[in-house]
């Protein structure tokens, strides 16, 4: 895995001041199924979400950002397989 | 070099076991380092068979998200058992986290040493011996795993009901007691010792004036010792002293820091409230002030509810929009909504709305439609 997917969501969940339990909030409003402790440990990258909950967190996070004029910053695991355009690693 | 996994030096699991329960006393920082050793002491009491467990974190520094999952996982093993894993003095911070991640609803919270922290600076002169010895503080303590997670409103009045009737009991003098609350935008009271009590509340309200009004509104107590001679509220000291009253005392309600309300004590006589009964009212109001600061007050009761159903309405009509997408498309509920996504994208419209309009109309949505065609199926 190259840099780790919960890293990108929680610096943008943390660039948009959002506290773990609003950015939860967002996910369960849009349907996601997971527990806000899962939520959590997905942030921290200690659990793997699968790539729907991924895209779910992500999509929540890019609805705010859209509210700020951002165009989807957070990218969706769903697009990056299918262009082989995965986020790259700070450094190893 | 020590692993990398050694939990640190400070972190400490203490076992003790009670007749009905084993007490885990953890202190020090409950982190990634520290929380597979508490897993493992959990694991082993309940491969010994304990189903009721006691996590004492009053020595608690520090805790992340790793300790957090720990001891979910444990309150779910426990739950499935039949019992709650009860938290035993948890920091008020602590608790914040706990009702965030909606762990606070399936544990059993045992706040007996907690609140104490929680009190005013009026209550640190106050000879706490005697304090217990009036019985109703100790009482209420007794009430908190109650008191402290009362989301509904209904429930929240109750534990209020029950706050006017202990400080009643409680402060000698009081002839009267009554919570007024801000909700709706408006100061209301919520609960009251009797109709004398509802009236004098009433009464500052109609005149806009008084020292309840005062105490929920700038957040500090205010004190009449006699009303005969008290010239601030010209108002409404006409209307109380119709009804008989002679002394009050408004203690303020604080949600975090936030005043919100006021606790109020009425008394037929003139100086009714000296140091001790001062105290003690202080007491009960910062008792209070923990149960709607954990009760979410400061967004208002409300406020969440509202939330609470916007979200819920969301998900509905997204799902009833992804299994139209399922029928129509013969996908799989991923795809279907990875479609609605990739719609809500391209139009810079919440996912809800597409939703919305992929419900409201017997339409598919066209501008996606050969993309997800063309996508593999779940």
């Amino acid at each position: 895995m190259t840099e780790r997917s919960g890293a990108v969501l929680d610096r943008a969940r943390i660039e948009l001041g959002l506290s773990q339990g609003d950015l939860w909030f967002h996910y369960f409003a849009l349907g996601g199924m997971s527990s806000a402790i899962d939520v959590e440990a997905f942030l921290a990258d200690i659990l793997e979400p699968t790539a729907h909950d991924h895209d779910l967190i992500a999509h929540a996070l890019n609805e705010l950002f859209t509210e700020l004029g951002q165009n989807h910053p957070v990218p969706y695991l769903a697009d990056t397989s299918a262009t082989e355009s995965r986020p790259q690693p700070d450094e190893e | 070099m020590s692993s990398g996994h050694s939990p640190p030096a400070d972190f400490r699991v203490a076992i003790s076991y009670t007749d009905v329960a084993v007490v885990l006393d953890i202190s020090g920082e409950l982190d990634w380092r520290s929380s597979p050793e508490l897993g493992a002491v959990f694991d082993t009491m309940f491969d010994r068979g304990h189903d009721s467990v006691v996590l004492d974190l009053s020595g608690l520094a520090f805790m992340d998200g790793h300790g957090l999952r720990v001891i979910n996982n444990a309150a779910r093993r426990l739950r499935s058992l039949g019992e709650p894993l009860t938290l035993r003095s948890p920091s008020i911070e602590v608790q914040r986290i706990l009702g965030i991640n909606g762990l606070a609803a399936s544990v059993r919270l045992d706040l007996d040493n907690t609140e104490q922290s929680q009190l005013g600076p009026e209550q640190s002169s106050v000879d706490r011996n005697a304090t217990v010895r009036s019985s109703p503080t100790t009482s209420i303590k007794q009430t908190d795993p109650m008191l402290i997670m009362p989301v509904e409103r209904q429930l929240l009045d109750d534990a209020l009901g029950l706050v006017v009737k202990l400080a009643k009991m409680a402060v000698r003098a009081a002839d009267g007691v009554s919570v007024s609350l801000l909700r709706d935008g408006q100061i209301k009271t919520v609960a009251a010792s009797d109709q004398t009590i509802l009236k004098m509340d009433e009464g500052q309200y109609a005149t806009h004036e008084g020292p309840c009004l005062d105490a929920s509104i700038e957040g500090r107590w205010f004190h009449v010792n006699s009303l005969e001679k008290e010239t601030r509220w010209p108002a409404f000291i006409p209307m109380a002293q119709a009804l008989g009253i002679h002394a009050i005392l408004s203690n303020p309600l604080l949600s975090k820091t936030r005043p919100v309300g006021a606790l109020n004590i009425y008394s037929r006589s003139v100086a009714a409230f000296g140091p001790a009964e001062q105290e003690l009212a202080a007491a009960f109001a910062a008792e209070t002030s923990v149960v709607l600061s954990n009760a979410g007050l400061g967004a208002s009761a409300d406020v969440r509810s509202q939330r609470l159903h916007d979200a819920l309405r969301s998900r509905e009509i997204i799902a009833q929009a992804q299994g139209i997408m399922m029928e129509r498309a013969s996908v799989g509920e991923d795809a279907a909504f990875d479609h609605l996504r990739r719609f809500s994208q391209q139009s810079a419209r919440p996912l809800r709305e597409r939703a919305e309009d992929v419900v409201a109309s017997t339409r598919w949505p066209e501008p996606d439609l050969e993309q997800i065609e063309a996508a593999p199926h779940d």
